[in-house]
């Protein structure tokens, strides 16, 4: 029942990630070795993440909420994942659906194989069930989403023909998801909100900034003449 | 296509072996158990062998769910319920039927009130009268396994007839079920058992030079239904208690020539009591057989020591009366005598003969008896049937100390008068007498620990080494000998685990797994639709920017 459940999980957490990277028509572009090569990207730039925490954060193992500060300044080092997912999407070529999906994709691929796999094969395999492991498996499946529109974000940064009024919305939406597990972690213990209502929060504040960036993108799109 | 890249990824790095590894590996790694959400430390039935006979629980492993005692049925649960729930028809059943049972017993069995107690006892009684094939296992009430408790119960409400058929099948399917594993390692026999049986004398001075022996005997070990469940505070606590106080008191008295009495007093505490007085038994033979005679040979009497705090009626009892003027029947009288300052303390004498046919004797001196040594038990139970000589209610709170002391006076100076051969005489008192704090801290310290005689059997028991120590002090030629079990025809065997922990842990039904995969491809499906159709989003977003641009 237990390797049944392991099974489960496994299945709610890679099938998406699967089926996005099959239909929106990345297989046929033979970007595969694009993802890994993001995802490879994706291990340096934690490895760099952790080496800053690490010196900087000695103690990073206090209590949310008690030290808001150190929090926040524990989620500017998150600001260097932007960087990485910008050195990924400059070495990609190709147009701009491609390229986009092509880093979300292959950084979110390597964050979820590389934080979740473990934990997975630890806990949801054990005789104790707990709802723990469908929630962060749920969990997953947003942050594949807002990888892509992280991604997006960054893309729409880098470009030169982009409205100039709209340059301070992108920005702005990029510090936004960069703070927002620090946001909404607050918001929810303030609230004391349950488990499922969080994943609930987390899930309608990413599609609300991914149906942001799929506008801005769209717009951005049509002028420069990709479809 | 992506399964062809892979392929080629295959090719190239992974040998297509670990195609083959990687299911063998899933299924030989081992799944975790210590991640249980809740542990609870377990106490284990007794489970040993007496004359051939088995008695108590012969297994230990479970690995069941738990149910309540209403709702179990077959031989794949482990019943968890309270004791006071526990009816005597209900073992009877689950004995037979179920795979285990888990007792929950109140956490102070002092504030029983005197019909539970009485329960207890009867439900300790039946458990231990015949073997039992299931495991059984008794803990301490916590509020975690009340919340357990409750939510077991709960599950009853699958069978109510009536709820709905969609609220129970919505309820089985979302129940919280809760799997019992004790993994104890296998029973088996424990080796190396010993049985100490300490001895110790204070010589005695007589004029004639032929020196009559008084032996003082009390086991030390005691009995319950679990055996690290077992204090033995009244039974036998309060012998060895009242023991080591004479021991003190008539040493201070033998120290000096002038006041030496004209009796040898030796002191024995047995082990193995509870267990047919094993070793009272060993001990007698090994003097007996002995070739240079022993002290004992030539006893006046032999006095056993059991169970004297629960009542203020002492009991002398005797397989054979003793002949009048013979030394029991004096100190009988001297007893008597020394009750009568007490108004509440009364004096009887019991004669019970010996029943050869049974192979458990009724009390400890019907051992000496045995050997034609005229011997007494001193208790304040009228009949050895009594269930209270071994019970985990015996514990310290459940013990009136100040009926300890009232009983140690009467026959410390019954005692005394009779050594000394003086009646009314004033030997005890002042600044020699019964000690109230003395008895007070050797009966904390007695019922600080479990003393079944499994525990206290191994090499070098640290309570039979205090006792030795402590005699050691008062008395002379200490010495501890010891009853080992015969290795092709046992007496008595042991057997191994006498406590463990339960892991809990919170399991769902198959059927939830059943339905969580259903939803789960739903879910997929929806995921794959919005994949699939995303071009229309893509679409609206579209036409909502165009029609901006339009507007500027």
């Amino acid at each position: 029942m237990t390797l049944y459940h392991f099974g489960n999980c496994v299945a709610l957490i890679y099938v998406p990630y699967y089926l996005t990277y099959k239909y929106s028509g990345l297989s046929e572009y033979g970007a595969f070795w694009k993802c890994i090569q993001a995802g490879c990207i994706y291990m340096f730039t934690q490895l760099a993440k952790m080496l800053i925490l690490a010196t900087f954060f000695p103690d990073n193992v206090s209590d949310l909420g008690s030290d808001v500060l150190g929090e926040f300044l524990k989620s500017t080092v998150d600001l260097a994942d932007l960087v990485g997912l910008y050195v990924v999407l400059a070495g990609i070529p190709g147009k701009g659906h491609s390229k986009v999906l092509t880093a979300g994709i292959g950084w979110a691929t390597a964050e979820v194989i590389l934080s979740r796999a473990l934990l997975l094969w630890v806990g949801a395999r054990g005789a104790e069930f707990d709802w723990k492991y469908i929630q962060k498996c749920l969990e997953s499946n947003i942050s594949l989403v807002q990888h892509i529109a992280t991604a997006t974000l960054i893309w729409l940064w880098s470009r030169h023909d982009l409205k100039s009024n709209f340059k301070p919305v992108v920005t702005a939406l990029l510090v936004f998801s960069s703070y927002k597990p620090l946001l909404l972690d607050l918001v929810l213990k303030f609230l004391l909100a349950g488990p499922w209502v969080g994943l609930f929060v987390k899930a309608v504040v990413t599609l609300i900034v991914g149906a942001f960036t799929l506008t801005i993108y769209a717009g951005l799109a049509q002028v420069i003449g990709i479809f | 296509m992506w399964i062809e890249e892979a392929e080629e990824l295959f090719k190239g790095y992974l040998p297509y072996y670990v195609l083959i590894v990687l299911p063998i590996f899933i299924i030989i790694s081992p799944a975790s158990p210590v991640l249980a959400s809740h542990e609870f430390p377990v106490y284990r039935m007794q489970h040993f062998d007496l004359h051939g006979m088995s008695h108590g629980s012969r297994s230990a492993a479970v690995n069941l769910e738990a149910r309540s005692l209403t709702d179990w049925s077959t031989s794949r649960h482990c019943i968890i319920v309270k004791l006071q729930d526990l009816s005597i028809d209900h073992f009877r059943n689950i004995r037979q039927k179920a795979g285990a049972l888990l007792v929950v017993l109140p956490n102070d069995l002092s504030k029983l009130n005197a019909e539970e107690k009485q329960h207890l006892l009867l439900l300790e009684h039946d458990m231990l009268s015949q073997e039992i094939s299931v495991p059984v296992y008794f803990a301490i009430w916590t509020s975690q396994l009340e919340t357990i408790l409750d939510e077991v119960s709960q599950n009853v409400a699958t069978n109510d007839l009536s709820k709905s058929a969609a609220e129970a099948m919505i309820s089985s399917v979302a129940a919280n079920g809760y799997q019992f594993v004790v993994s104890p390692g296998t029973t088996s026999v424990k080796q190396d058992v010993k049985l100490a049986t300490i001895q110790g004398h204070l010589p005695g001075y007589n004029q004639d030079g032929k020196v009559p022996t008084v032996a003082i005997v009390a086991h030390y070990d005691s009995f319950g239904v679990a055996p690290n469940l077992s204090f033995g505070a009244d039974s036998n606590g309060s012998g060895v208690v009242i023991l080591l106080e004479l021991a003190r008191l008539f040493s201070t008295l033998y120290s000096d020539p002038k006041t030496r009495g004209n009796y040898n007093l030796l002191f024995l505490l047995t082990g193995g009591g509870k267990i047919n007085y094993q070793g009272s038994k060993k001990w007698l033979e090994d003097q007996l057989d002995a070739l240079d005679g022993s002290v004992i040979q030539d006893a006046s009497f032999v006095m056993c020591l059991d169970t004297l705090s629960a009542a203020d009626s002492l009991y002398m009892h005797v397989s054979k009366p003793p002949k009048e003027g013979s030394p029991a029947s004096l100190f009988f009288k001297e007893l008597k005598t020394a009750a009568d300052q007490f108004s509440t303390v009364t004096v009887d004498g019991v004669h019970k003969k010996i029943n050869l046919a049974d192979d458990i004797l009724a009390w400890e001196h019907e051992r000496f008896s045995i050997r034609r040594l005229p011997a007494f038990t001193l208790s304040t139970l009228k009949s050895h049937r009594e269930m209270s000589r071994g019970t985990i209610l015996d514990t310290r709170k459940n013990l009136d100390v100040n009926k300890l002391v009232q009983n140690v006076k009467v026959i410390a100076e019954a005692l005394s008068n009779f050594v000394y051969n003086v009646s009314q005489g004033e030997i005890l008192g002042g600044s020699l007498d019964v000690d109230k704090n003395y008895i007070e801290a050797w009966m904390d310290y007695l019922t600080s620990q479990p003393r079944s005689p499994q525990l206290l059997s191994n090499k070098d028991n640290a309570l039979v080494t205090f006792l030795k120590d402590n005699l050691n002090k008062y008395l002379r030629d200490v010495k501890v000998s010891y009853a080992v079990p015969d290795k092709r025809d046992p007496d008595f065997l042991f057997y191994d685990v006498t406590k463990g922990t339960v892991n809990v842990y919170s399991v769902k039904p198959a059927i939830f797994d059943l339905v969580l995969t259903f939803a789960i491809i739903v879910y997929l499906g929806v995921v794959y639709l919005f994949v699939q159709k995303f071009s229309l989003l893509y679409a609206t977003a579209c036409s909502l920017t165009s029609s901006k641009i339009k507007q500027n």
